[in-house]
Formats: structure tokens, C-alpha cells, sequence
């Protein structure tokens, strides 16, 4: 993986903080990121790889950030982007919202965290839960440090601890489902495809073993059973703690899941579905005056909107955004998947209540009609 | 960043670092420690709190060692002397009771990157290997490999590599993942780690103990391993299989590349299937949220679709581009949509293409137009008619890309030129920038006789040139005006008259004024002499076939998978075809050794005119004509191999352009290649060659460096 040392800078390519994890790239490069960042952009070359003599600088943006890795081996490229979202989830679980205050503000946690986030260039403990038990912001209140160890890091099962424990033992499980449509500009449904994400909100004390059910249709087909409506799932992507051996031989999602909110698995659910909600728009433009924009969502609704123009006009083509419709509809699925059963079993045998949610979604590219 | 006031709070700090009230304080003093670490990351130069802060250090406050440790980190380098304080304290806390002091101490002793304190660090290091406490195992053994790092050449402790390799079986999975990481480094002149059936068997079952990074790291390590029998591949694959549904693209990826090295050699079937089976993971990571992630994902689809051309077809939907995408996807996205076109799927693609034509940022317009361009070379009609369609919207920038696309085309396609001709009728109007209009005339010269407009426009371009401010276009204007004169004299005559003299008389670029004497002076020798320079082929349909383009063999480029080269190739440009690779390597003039180059055979058909040449070594320097050395050419000839143009004898630096085609006479069966070469003599010793090929083949390249060197060996004892 090696990298060589990290970054954060902000939008003017001052450095808050780095880390200089492997001491063989000079931490003067950075100075050159961002001059060569604003360069490619100018030549439409911009990607997420800058290369300076033989430094390559591996970068992603977030808010008013620049999250920098360095590097002068022929390193896994997507290894690192991978540590590099990696912080921002870290970050963010701690400061709520990562950005240049929230960093400037906290960065004793930040040397903290990024001193056990990787050592020597190749990531160490990167799971903000565990990470949480032993550093933490109150920790800057001096409460005489903390002298445990928690177990986790010792721990077989690295995403759960041992000895948690509710009064009320639940499991909420959220089914969330989003739709992507593409539309061509006649009108006619392109591709349609549907993404969808299982979470979990677990509180369950102990070392519990669950096992989820679906109404999956290779399962059916495996057992034979074939009543109801089912779903066939496609690139199926699951937690870390899902027993990944059991799910290709006999389906079966097994696992001990991690304390808290957690996603267990994404699918895409590759159907044709109708659009739920359809969008028309007229745009008509009136000379130099003004233009009347024209929106016309399923039976219900119309918005005519006029804009009064300046007489100065721009010579260029103007691009025609695409419209984007947010909306969410509960307790529905468009897929029809559904949760069958939620099993769960701990040593002490305690009674425990899943409680199952479905939701539908507005997708990330929704609907992009041009009429 | 200048600080203002830095020294002033520098020495405040001092002040308050050194007072023996703050100093009995902890929260006070705390705080007064932090203020110096939030200044210095704001860029002051705080160095000179060495002493006071290393003082500091000795405290029971965790989170002020921690802070301390980071000052101390940074400055290390600049007080050597003074860190050799800071060694006692570390060593006093790798005896804490507390196993997070230890590793903090342990792990910090050797960030300090000093070669000095080596032999301090070794015994705590060797301690901690055996700490019961697992964290403290994690840093000692990363601290070994950090030790290597600092004194490279130093020997190699067999002990520790032993201990390491025993650790290798340790409970903790981060233990484990750290002792190869650790080995690699400090093996890496042997190789790294070595990989044998136990180690590998162990590591493969305990893959699913370790986090995403361990899983990656193992699965790199692993690619050393060669199975010993069938059986045993086998059955490693189906245990990989599961991960290939990791959520985590990284170890998606990791798997993959695993297994294309456990398959690529041998196993060609098995290997093919393999590549078969990453099409889907690689799909969805073509879909994953992070534009990186999606961009690295799109690097490696090009990679496979070197070796498994259209595969994926019937997903090109994947590749179409989202509007919010950044600009560097969305060209990422039309090359692979290129690759994937065939007879079910074209018309989608374009009609997809057709739209990202007139995008608002010009960059992604202009790719998806020579995007249409390339698949025009297996569906010209289509194409033709979007580019033809686009030439109505009278945009400047989109012409431009059009006319310099249908350029391209013509000289692949020579079927279009009839189009090409029809379309180009008044586009000159619109055209503004050199690079568009270099184009226009380079199709007006070359197809003069079927453009009925071409001598009016070319005298439009006449009437202007004193304006022209880009000596290319004034280059580009003098041939076509010639070449456009040979097929409609009577049109263009006076026109022809008017720029020589213009040129010759008034043009202030040397280059220009060089080209018009030698096209005047070449008037002079006759107009069949004119002709047989100037007009030379229209096209090359050997160029740019996409479909059936022979596939790669995945060992090509198997061991790039999953690093940072198949990302770097990125801007390369629009061709994503294998390229012409150039060779730089200094040569003695004496023959290598043989290496089996003996099967090789080099030919001059089909020969070469200047002007293909020059198109294919692409903007390659002119070189002036002159006498050849004799006696080289004629070495060069013996060998096959067609000296193009020479500098001159005598004058320095001295170059030659060849050519060849070389030629396969053993049992297996492969493709000629066409090798364009260079040869510069600069003075002192030694020749230096640059070499291009066409398709890329390194044992043909191998071969024809050893025909030259042997051809340039038997002429240096004769004339040159």
C-alpha cells in the first residue's frame, strides 16, 4: 500500500495538518499540489492521480478539504482512496461534520487518530467504534487517561466488543431501496435499476448470533420452495461480519453483527420498473424577455414559472440540467423484497425483537427527462 | 505561512514551559504543551523548544506524550543530540505497566528516524516482538521494518527475520498482516517474503481473521505463490471465490488480481474464465459512490478489454455518463463505450454520444466527438451523419473537433472521404482556432479535386495569411495550395503565385520561408517532380481497424493490475489502443549477445513514402535531406532495414530516421510489426536509438535492436 504521508489542506493548499508516516517522500512536495491540481483543471486533464517528478499524489476533496496521499511506489491505487474515505468516516464520526473548523478545532484528537489510524504507511485499527473506546475529545479534559485496553483490539471479532449490554435487547432493520431511470430525450425508459441497502440499528447485548432471511430467489430455488413473490439480487456487497463462505454455498446471511448503526449488505435489483413519478417541462423562451419554464409532475401537479430576462444575452449554448426529484415513500418497496425471518440467538438466551422498516427512495440520477 | 509575532510567542511558550507553577500543574501544563503543538501545525518554527519539550515528556498524562511525541517527531532531525534525552524516557515508558503507553513509546522510538539511536531501539524492540499485549506486538514489528528503512544496507538480523517469520502464526490477525509487511520490507532485495505451501495454506485460511487492509495485503503476497498442482489451484479459487463479493472494491480488486496471476500462466481456459468471472465485480465497482473509486474501477475495465475485446458489450448502459459526473469519468466513460461498441448495441451508443456533443463543458464535448470518430471506423455511415449534423450548429469549438475528427477518419477510412468532402462546404466560416483549421486544409489539399470549393477557399485562406499568426497553419496552407495546383492548375495558380511570394519574400518564421523555396525550387525541376513528392497515399486503412483487433495476452499486463500504472496511462490521450511505444536505450555499437533473436527477420514491404512516415512517427522533428552516408545505407539495406532521412556527415547532432517491418520465420505464428527508428549522435561515445512500434512486440524490438546493432557495427569499421 505504501503511503508515504497524508495531508489535509485547505482549499488554498495551506496544510492544516500531515502526518509523515514513511519519511521517503520530502514534505515539501505538497507545495506543488495544488499549483498542479489548478493546472490539469485548466487543461481539462484533472483526475485523482497527480504526478510531481516521482512523487504521484493520490487526492479526493471533501467539503472545504483536500485529503492528500503521497506516495512514490507503484502503490494500490484504490487501497488508498479507500484509507483516504476512510478518514473522512473516522473524522466524521467524531466531529459530526469534517471540515477545515471542525479540524482546526480538534486536531489533538486528529494527530491521535491518524498516529493509530496507520503506522509506517499501511492502515492499523481504522474502525471508529473501537477507535472511540480509547480515544476520545473528552480525553482532552484530563481525566486521567485512560489505563484499560479495550478488548477490541485484541479482539477475533474486531467490529464488535464482548461485554456490551441494553436493558431492552432490539434490532431495527431498514430496508432502503432507491431508483435509478435513465431517460432519453424521446422520452422512453433507458435503464432502470434498482439499488437497494439493508441497515441495521442493533442493540443487543452479548456476542448474539442473527441469521436474516429474504425472499431471495435463489435461496427458494435451492430449498425447493417456490410460493410468493421473490427477487433476484445482483452484486450483493455485505458488512465484514457477514459470513461470506455461508452465503455462497447455501445463501444463508449469518452473522454477529456490529453494536450501533451499521450497513449488512447493498444489492441492485436489475428490473424494469415504471417510473413512479414523471416529470414533462416546456421551456419556451421569448426572445430576449424572458423565458417561461414549464414542469408537469404526474396527474397532480404543474408549475408554470416565468422569469423576467435581461435584454443582454449570453452567446453560448446553455446546458439543459436535468430536473431532480427528491422524494420518499414509506413502508413500500418497488422490488417487493421482503424480510421472511431475523433469528437471534445469544448464550444467555435472552428474548430479543426485530423490528423491519421499507422505504423508498428518489435515486442518485433520477429521472433526467428532456422533453 | 510567515507567522507574525512568532518569535514573541515562542518565547513566551519557553517562559511558560519552564515555569515550575505551570510544570506542577498537569492541566496547566497540558495546555501549555498543546499551545505549542497548535502553533507549530500553524506553521511556526517552534525548534527551539527542544529542550523544554523533551522535558515535558516524562509526565503520567497520556494525551501530553502523545503531543509530545508528535513535536518531538517532527524536530527530531534537527537535535540528534538532544533526542538521545528523549531515548531514556521512552525506554523508562516501554516498562509501563499499561500496554497503550508501551506501544506508544515503542512506536514513537522509532519515528524519531534517527540512525543514531539505532542501538537503543533494537533491545526494546526485540522486547515487544514477546509483549503479551497485542497492540505493543503490532508496533514492534512495524518498528523492525522502519529500522530497515532507515539503515538499508545494514545486515540483516537472522534472528529477527526468524522471529518474524514464527510470528507469522500469532493470534492477533494485525500481528500477522504486520509481519509481511514487515518481511517484505526488510527481504526486499531477495524478493520479499518467501511464499511456500504452509505459509501460503496458512495465510489462505486465516484471510477471513483479518480487516480489508490485511485482506489486501495477503492477497498481494499471495500472488507469489505457484500452486503445485491443479488440484491445489483449484481449490485455492473456489476458497477466493466469496471475496470477489467483497463490498470492499479494494479486496474485490486484490482477489482478482490473485487470481489472474495464479491463472495467466499455463492455464489460458481457466484464465479466460476468470477474467469472465471479474467482469461483474468489476461492473458494480464501475457503479461504486466515490468518483476515484469509480475512475480506478474504469482503468481496469480498459485493461481487461485489452485482453477480452468486447466483453461487457451488453452492459455499455453502464458506461453511459451521468450529468454530474467529473469531466474526467465522463472521458474515461466514451473510451471504454468505444471499445464496447458492436452491430446490437451501436446505435444507442451513438445515440448516447450524440448527446454529450453539445455539453456545456468543452472538454467533454470534444471527447465525445472523437469518440464518434473512432467508432466511425467500423460504422461510418452513421458517425458521418452525426459529425455532418454537427457541422450545422455552427459552434466554433464543436467544428473544430468535427473537421480535425473527420481528418482522422479519412486517413483510416477512405470509403468516408466522399462524405467528407459534401460536409466540408462552408464550415471555414466557423472555424477559428489553428489546430481545427490545420485540419480543414490538410482535407482540402489532400482531396482538392472533389471538394468544388477548395481553391476559393484556399485563397480566402491567402488573402488572410498576413494576419496568420501559426506558422503550422501557414505550413499546412503552403502544401495544400501546391497540392490542390497539381489537380486544378488553372484555379490555383495565381493563388500559388501569391503566397510563394508572400512567403518567400515578406514571412518572418524560417520554417515557412524554408518550405515555400523548396516547394518553388521544386516547381523548377518539373511538374512530374512535384507530383511525385507531393502526392503520396490518402489514407492508410491498415491503421485503425477496432473491431478484430487481435487480443492482448493477459500476462501483457497482468502484473500491472491493481497498482497505480493502469491509472497514470490516463492521460495518455483519446487512443487507447496499444500505442507506439517509444525505446530509449543507449547502445554500444558492438552486437549483444544472441538471445534467441535468430527467428527474427526484418522487410522493407510495404514500403514507406516520406509522408506516412512522417504522420506515423507524429510529430517527430523534420529533418533536412541530404547525401547519406553511403556506406551505412547500404549496411542498413543488407539488413532490411529502409534508411528514410539523414543529416549531413560531419555536422552534429547527426540523425537518422528507419524504418522495417519485422518478420516472424519460427513455429509460432505473429503478426508483423512495423518499427520506426531513430538514430542520434551527438558527440562522445555511444549512438543513441529511439525506437516506435506498431503493434507493441518486446521480443521483435529485442530483435531488431540486435539486426542494427550488428548492421551499425560492420559500417563503423568502413565510413562513419
Amino acid at each position: 500500500m505504501s503511503v508515504s504521508a497524508v495531508f489535509l489542506l485547505d482549499l488554498k493548499g495551506k496544510v492544516l495538518i500531515c502526518r509523515n508516516y514513511k519519511g521517503d517522500v520530502d514534505m515539501a512536495e505538497i507545495d506543488h499540489f495544488l499549483p498542479l491540481l489548478m493546472q490539469e483543471e485548466e487543461d481539462g486533464l484533472l483526475s485523482p492521480v497527480l504526478l510531481h517528478g516521482s512523487v504521484h499524489f493520490l487526492w479526493i476533496k471533501h467539503s472545504n478539504l483536500y485529503l492528500v496521499a503521497t506516495t512514490n511506489k507503484n502503490s494500490n491505487a484504490s487501497l488508498v482512496y479507500a484509507f483516504l474515505y476512510k478518514l473522512v468516516e473516522v473524522f466524521t464520526e467524531y466531529f459530526k461534520e469534517l471540515e477545515e473548523e471542525s479540524i482546526q478545532d480538534n486536531f489533538v484528537v486528529v494527530y491521535e487518530l491518524l498516529d493509530e489510524l496507520m503506522d509506517f504507511g499501511f492502515p492499523q485499527t481504522t474502525d471508529s467504534k473501537i477507535l472511540q473506546e480509547y480515544i476520545t475529545q473528552e480525553g482532552t479534559k484530563l481525566e486521567v487517561a485512560k489505563s484499560k485496553v479495550p478488548t477490541t483490539v485484541t479482539n477475533a471479532v474486531s467490529w464488535r466488543s464482548e461485554g456490551i449490554k441494553y436493558k431492552k435487547n432490539e434490532v431495527f432493520i431498514d430496508v432502503i431501496e432507491s431508483i435509478n431511470v435513465l431517460v432519453n430525450a424521446n422520452g422512453s425508459v433507458m435503464s432502470s435499476d434498482i439499488v437497494g441497502s439493508i441497515k441495521l440499528k442493533t442493540m443487543l447485548s452479548g456476542m448474539p448470533e442473527l441469521r436474516l432471511g429474504l425472499n431471495d430467489r435463489v435461496l427458494f430455488a435451492l430449498t425447493g420452495r417456490d410460493k410468493g413473490k421473490t427477487v433476484t439480487m445482483e452484486d450483493v456487497k455485505f458488512h465484514q461480519c457477514v459470513r461470506l463462505s455461508r452465503f455462497e454455498s447455501d445463501r444463508t446471511i449469518s452473522f454477529i453483527p456490529p453494536d450501533g448503526e451499521s450497513e449488512l449488505m447493498s444489492y441492485r435489483i436489475n428490473t424494469h420498473v415504471k417510473p413512479l413519478i414523471w416529470i414533462e417541462s416546456v421551456i419556451e423562451k421569448f426572445s430576449h424577455s424572458r423565458v417561461e419554464i414549464m414542469v408537469k409532475g404526474g396527474k397532480e401537479f404543474l408549475m408554470r414559472a416565468h422569469f423576467g430576462l435581461p435584454s443582454v444575452e449570453n452567446d453560448e449554448l446553455e446546458g439543459r440540467p436535468p430536473i431532480t426529484v427528491n422524494f420518499e415513500i414509506p413502508y413500500f418497496t418497488v422490488s417487493g423484497i421482503q424480510v421472511r425471518y431475523m433469528k437471534i440467538i445469544e448464550k444467555s438466551g435472552y428474548q430479543a425483537l426485530p423490528w423491519v422498516r421499507y422505504i423508498t427512495q428518489s435515486g442518485g440520477k433520477q429521472l433526467n427527462i428532456f422533453i | 505561512m510567515p507567522y507574525l509575532g512568532g518569535e514573541e510567542t515562542v518565547k513566551e511558550l519557553r517562559r511558560a514551559l519552564s515555569n515550575p507553577h505551570v510544570q506542577g500543574d498537569p492541566l496547566r501544563h497540558r495546555s501549555t504543551v498543546l499551545r505549542v503543538i497548535r502553533v507549530m501545525s500553524q506553521g511556526v518554527d517552534v525548534a527551539g523548544l527542544f529542550s523544554e519539550m523533551v522535558k515535558a515528556c516524562a509526565t503520567t498524562d497520556v494525551v501530553q506524550k502523545k503531543l509530545v511525541y508528535v513535536f518531538l517527531c517532527s524536530y527530531a532531525s534537527l537535535n540528534p543530540e538532544l533526542s538521545l534525552l528523549v531515548i531514556n524516557t521512552l525506554r523508562k515508558d516501554c516498562q509501563d505497566p499499561n500496554p497503550m503507553v508501551r506501544s506508544l513509546a515503542l512506536r514513537n522510538m522509532t519515528n524519531l528516524r534517527l540512525p543514531s539511536l539505532v542501538e537503543y531501539v533494537q533491545q526494546p524492540l526485540t522486547a515487544g516482538l514477546r509483549d503479551r499485549a497485542a497492540c505493543v506486538r503490532r508496533v514492534a514489528v512495524l518498528g523492525w521494518a522502519k529500522l530497515h528503512s532507515l539503515q538499508p544496507h545494514a545486515d540483516i538480523d537472522a534472528a529477527v527475520v526468524n522471529e518474524l517469520y514464527s510470528m507469522l502464526r500469532d493470534n492477533d490477525p494485525v500481528v500477522m498482516v504486520n509481519c509481511l509487511r514487515a518481511l517484505e520490507e526488510i527481504l526486499k532485495e531477495e524478493g520479499g517474503v518467501a511464499v511456500n505451501k504452509a505459509i501460503a495454506h496458512h495465510l489462505l485460511n486465516r484471510l477471513k481473521e483479518c480487516d480489508v487492509w490485511g485482506q489486501c495485503e495477503v492477497l498481494g503476497v499471495l500472488q507469489r505463490y505457484r500452486p503445485h498442482s491443479e488440484e491445489e489451484l483449484f481449490d485455492i479459487l473456489s476458497l477466493l471465490d466469496p471475496y470477489l463479493l467483497s463490498p470492499s472494491v479494494p479486496v474485490m480488486a486484490a482477489t482478482l488480481g490473485l487470481f489472474l496471476s495464479l491463472c495467466c500462466r499455463g492455464l489460458p481456459a481457466v484464465s479466460l474464465a476468470a477474467l469472465r468471472r471479474a467482469q461483474a465485480p468489476l461492473l458494480a465497482a464501475c457503479g461504486s459512490a466515490s468518483p476515484e473509486m469509480k475512475f480506478t474501477a474504469l482503468c481496469h475495465v480498459q485493461l481487461l478489454l485489452r485482453s477480452l475485446p468486447g466483453l461487457m458489450g451488453e452492459h455499455y448502459k453502464r458506461f453511459f455518463c451521468g450529468y454530474a459526473e467529473p469531466a474526467y469519468i465522463k472521458q474515461r466513460k466514451m473510451q471504454v463505450l468505444v471499445e464496447l461498441v458492436n452491430d446490437d448495441n451501436v446505435g444507442f451508443v451513438l445515440d448516447e454520444l450524440k448527446g454529450y456533443c453539445t455539453d456545456v463543458s468543452p472538454d467533454t464535448a470534444q471527447a465525445a466527438i472523437s469518440a464518434i470518430g473512432r467508432i466511425g471506423r467500423s460504422y461510418s455511415d452513421q458517425c458521418l451523419e452525426i459529425l455532418t449534423g454537427l457541422l450545422g450548429l455552427k459552434q466554433e469549438h464543436i467544428t473544430s473537433v468535427v473537421v480535425q475528427t473527420m481528418r482522422d477518419l479519412v486517413w483510416v477510412c477512405p470509403q468516408c472521404s466522399e462524405s467528407v468532402c459534401e460536409a466540408l462546404e462552408g464550415c471555414e466560416d466557423t472555424l477559428q482556432d489553428s489546430q481545427g483549421r490545420q485540419a480543414l486544409l490538410w482535407l482540402l489539399g489532400v482531396h482538392g479535386d472533389r471538394v468544388s470549393s477548395a481553391p476559393y477557399v484556399l485563397e480566402a485562406f491567402v488573402e488572410q495569411v498576413r494576419s496568420e499568426m501559426a506558422a503550422g497553419v501557414k505550413t499546412e496552407l503552403l502544401t495544400a495550395t501546391m497540392r490542390v495546383f497539381l489537380c486544378r492548375p488553372a484555379e490555383t495558380q495565381d493563388t500559388l503565385g501569391r503566397l510563394l511570394h508572400y512567403c518567400i519574400e515578406e514571412e518572418a518564421d524560417m520554417n515557412v520561408r524554408d518550405q515555400a523555396l523548396l516547394y518553388y525550387r521544386l516547381l523548377h525541376c518539373g511538374i512530374e517532380e512535384t507530383r511525385s513528392v507531393l502526392q503520396g497515399r490518402r489514407s492508410d486503412p491498415s491503421l485503425g481497424v477496432l473491431i478484430g483487433r487481435p487480443a492482448e495476452p493477459v500476462s501483457q499486463w497482468a502484473r500491472s493490475f491493481n497498482t497505480l500504472e493502469p491509472l497514470r496511462q490516463c492521460n495518455a490521450g483519446a487512443e487507447s489502443a496499444p500505442q507506439a511505444a517509444p525505446y530509449h536505450l543507449a547502445l554500444d555499437p558492438e552486437p549483444t549477445p544472441g538471445s534467441g533473436g535468430g527467428q527474427l527477420g526484418l522487410s522493407l514491404s510495404p514500403a514507406l513514402s516520406p509522408q506516412q512516415f512522417e504522420h506515423l512517427w507524429l510529430g517527430g522533428p523534420q529533418c533536412p535531406h541530404g547525401e547519406p552516408g553511403k556506406g551505412l545505407q547500404a549496411a542498413l539495406q543488407r539488413s532490411h532495414i529502409q534508411t528514410m532521412a539523414f543529416t549531413p556527415p560531419h555536422t552534429l547532432p547527426w540523425r537518422v530516421y528507419l524504418y522495417t517491418h519485422t518478420r516472424w520465420g519460427g513455429p509460432a505464428p505473429r503478426g508483423p510489426t512495423l518499427v520506426l527508428g531513430e538514430l542520434l549522435y551527438t558527440g562522445g561515445r555511444g549512438l543513441r536509438v529511439t525506437a516506435k512500434q506498431r503493434p507493441r512486440d518486446d521480443e521483435a524490438m529485442k530483435g531488431f535492436l540486435q539486426v542494427l546493432s550488428g548492421a551499425l557495427h560492420t559500417s563503423s569499421t568502413g565510413s562513419c
